[in-house]
């Protein structure tokens, strides 16, 4: 089944009076449980298609579908909503809440779900947090802990709602070669134990290695798109 | 909602030097208010006891043009028949007390000092059922029916040089303009110190019938001093004692503290619109306090209202964190607010607020005020007043930063520097 589907997708972005056509006509689908660089130099359109297909942004053209569905012209409110339930962020600067602790920043978006009870929750996010090896870290905030680590609590609150799909926007850009590497390791882990889908942006070439396919992007366009073999 | 609260309780902590800085803006902002509050509640409500137990009474019933030249205190237009008008008013269930009194122009002579002073002529035994000029007796005693002697108010006494015991010259004028006066060799009784300062500078009391027979007022006085039951009633009792009096064929007048003391009274007013502008001017710097570190925060987590906006949370979410924020603040500033409202006030009701401290010339000059020492009142209404008002103020304040929160857009937000 699809995951998620971009239809002759454009997007122009207004910036004073001139338009910047930031994607040309993308069109590609993603199945379920795939592990999906989006490759390119900086200002080809990765973060755009992450954007949209994180109900972040509309597109100006074309159709976008989350699980056959359409959401192209859901409303702001709509939107958020699709997020909540179905789609977990990675960001590049990490992002967690700097006053709330590991466990409790992996637990915000269970109680945003707002679909289980307190044990329940503290239940789910103790097993991921362990999962992403920071058992013994349930209770540092982000300033008590290593980039790496914050990195690993932000790929657990992407995942405690066991979302469809996570997007992972240069998830390894604020991070040392090892430690990328050793996160790219556990969300290709991660993928392959849950069939969670991972789509993640990247001009990092060490980071297009661990994905399965490629989709290398060139000022707008879909350049290439090819399956590879993960590492 | 509790996760909103426990993000807003913690975000609180986050800056702490900013959120003292706001916390003690609203605390001492509205802290000063509940103060000012309870000053003026105070002052109002005693200083207007003060003039009413010392020198207006409730009501006045006075002869026909009297009241237009009260400050003369003229002798000519007197009541001729005051026993007929008590007489007409003694079953008048809301009436306490009603004294027969003249006031009239006089001086104090003692060896070569002679001092101006008004003269108040008070019956001995009912003057204590409507003033409280004999409770406030300092030294020596109050009058006692007819006997040649005087009180003095202790300024007057102090500027004299004279004591209980001691003889003194009263000069009471009959008429200043043709400058007929009589004169009356008087002992000492006591010695009064009132509340209201106006008494003790320059008033002196004798008994009614010696001055009526050196005025050569026989069986009259220029005025009836009524002391009512409920002071909430004042208007009604007036006007039935008009209508009880209506029988008679001299159209008297019936004049309420509130008249008689109107110089005062449109002072108060003054003062009240004056103390709109101070809680007003309060809240404007609680404002500021909060908008300013509501906005710095904004600032500072943009790129986190964006990642909660991904992670989609709803704006009234985002908003209500930063409501929460603001009204946390403003709930510990209002109640430190209310804690220096509260000890602050407790200390002005119990000791006063004396103006003494501003050294006897300034004290002098403010001395038209119909007291020496400003004593708060202080209520749990004032207090709940301070509270309400510093948590409805901050929330409203951080209205405005939380709705620039998310009229944020979270992919700008997420790209934010900072």
């Amino acid at each position: 089944m699809s995951i998620a589907k971009l239809e002759n997708v454009h997007k122009v972005y207004h910036i004073g009076k001139i338009d910047f056509p930031a994607l040309r006509g993308i069109t590609f689908s993603i199945e379920e449980g795939e592990f999906l660089s989006i490759a390119g130099p900086s200002g080809s359109g990765k973060t755009t298609i992450l954007n949209l297909l994180g109900c972040l942004d509309k597109p100006s053209r074309g159709k976008i579908f989350l699980e056959d569905k359409d959401v192209t012209g859901l409303a702001t409110s709509k939107l958020a909503d699709v997020r909540r339930k179905n789609i977990g962020f990675v960001f590049q600067t990490f992002n967690l809440i700097p006053v709330l602790t590991a466990m409790e920043n992996v637990e915000f978006p269970l109680i945003l779900a707002g679909a289980h009870d307190s044990k329940e929750r503290h239940r789910l996010t103790e097993e991921i947090l362990t999962e992403v090896g920071l058992k013994d870290f349930f209770h540092r905030r982000p300033n008590e802990m290593s980039g790496g680590q914050q990195q690993r609590v932000a790929v657990a609150r992407a995942l405690v709602k066991k979302p469809k799909l996570v997007l992972a926007d240069e998830p390894t850009a604020n991070l040392d070669s090892v430690t990328g590497e050793e996160i790219l390791q556990l969300m290709l882990e991660l993928n392959q134990k849950t069939s969670t889908t991972f789509v993640f942006s990247t001009h990092d070439k060490m980071v297009m290695d661990f994905a399965r396919r490629i989709i290398r992007l060139r000022d707008g366009k879909i350049e290439s798109d090819q399956k590879g073999s993960p590492k | 909602m509790k996760m909103l609260l426990k993000l807003a309780f913690r975000n609180v902590f986050r800056y702490r030097r900013r959120t003292v800085i706001t916390f003690s803006a609203i605390s001492y902002g509205l802290g000063l208010m509940a103060l000012g509050i309870c000053l003026y509640n105070g002052v109002n409500t005693h200083a207007m006891e003060s003039i009413i137990n010392t020198q207006t009474a409730h009501l006045k019933i006075l002869a026909p043009g009297y009241f237009e030249k009260k400050e003369e205190v003229p002798l000519e237009f007197n009541i001729a028949d005051p026993e007929r008008i008590k007489a007409l008013l003694k079953d008048d269930r809301e009436i306490q007390a009603i004294e027969s009194r003249i006031l009239f122009q006089a001086s104090i002579i003692s060896g070569m000092d002679e001092l101006p002073c008004l003269g108040v002529a008070v019956e001995p035994e009912v003057d204590p059922l409507v003033f409280n000029i004999k409770e406030s007796i300092q030294e020596g005693r109050f009058l006692e029916s007819s006997e040649p002697e005087i009180i003095l108010g202790s300024t007057l006494a102090r500027d004299l040089g004279l004591e209980v015991g001691d003889e003194c010259v009263l000069r009471m004028f009959l008429s200043t303009e043709d400058f007929i006066w009589n004169a009356l060799d008087l002992k000492i009784a006591g010695i009064v110190h009132a509340e209201n300062p106006a008494v003790n500078r320059e008033t002196v009391f004798i008994s009614l019938s010696l001055a009526q027979e050196a005025l050569s007022l026989e069986n009259r006085i220029t005025e009836l001093a009524v002391r009512i039951e409920d002071r909430n009633r004042l208007s009604d009792v007036r006007e039935s004692i008009q209508n009880r009096l209506a029988v008679l064929e001299t159209d008297y007048e019936v004049v309420s503290f509130k008249e008689y003391a109107s110089d005062f009274v449109e002072l108060m007013k003054m003062r009240s619109r004056v103390q709109v502008l101070i809680p007003l001017m309060m809240i404007l710097i609680a404002t500021l306090g909060i908008v300013n570190t509501m906005l710095m925060a904004v600032l500072e987590r943009t790129r986190e209202i964006g990642m909660l906006a991904a992670m989609g949370m709803r704006k009234t979410e985002v908003m209500l964190v930063f409501v929460f924020e603001g009204a946390i603040i403003g709930l510990f500033g209002s109640l430190a607010a209310c804690a220096i409202g509260g000890l602050g006030g407790w200390y002005l009701e119990a000791k006063g607020f004396s103006l003494s401290f501003l050294g006897d010339k300034l004290a002098d000059m403010l001395s038209f005020l119909p007291m020496e020492v400003f004593r708060g009142d202080l209520t749990a209404g004032t207090l709940l007043f301070t509270l309400a008002l510093g948590i409805v103020v901050s929330i409203l304040a951080s209205l405005y930063p939380a709705y620039k929160a998310v009229k944020l857009d979270p992919i700008q937000a997420l790209r934010h520097v900072g």
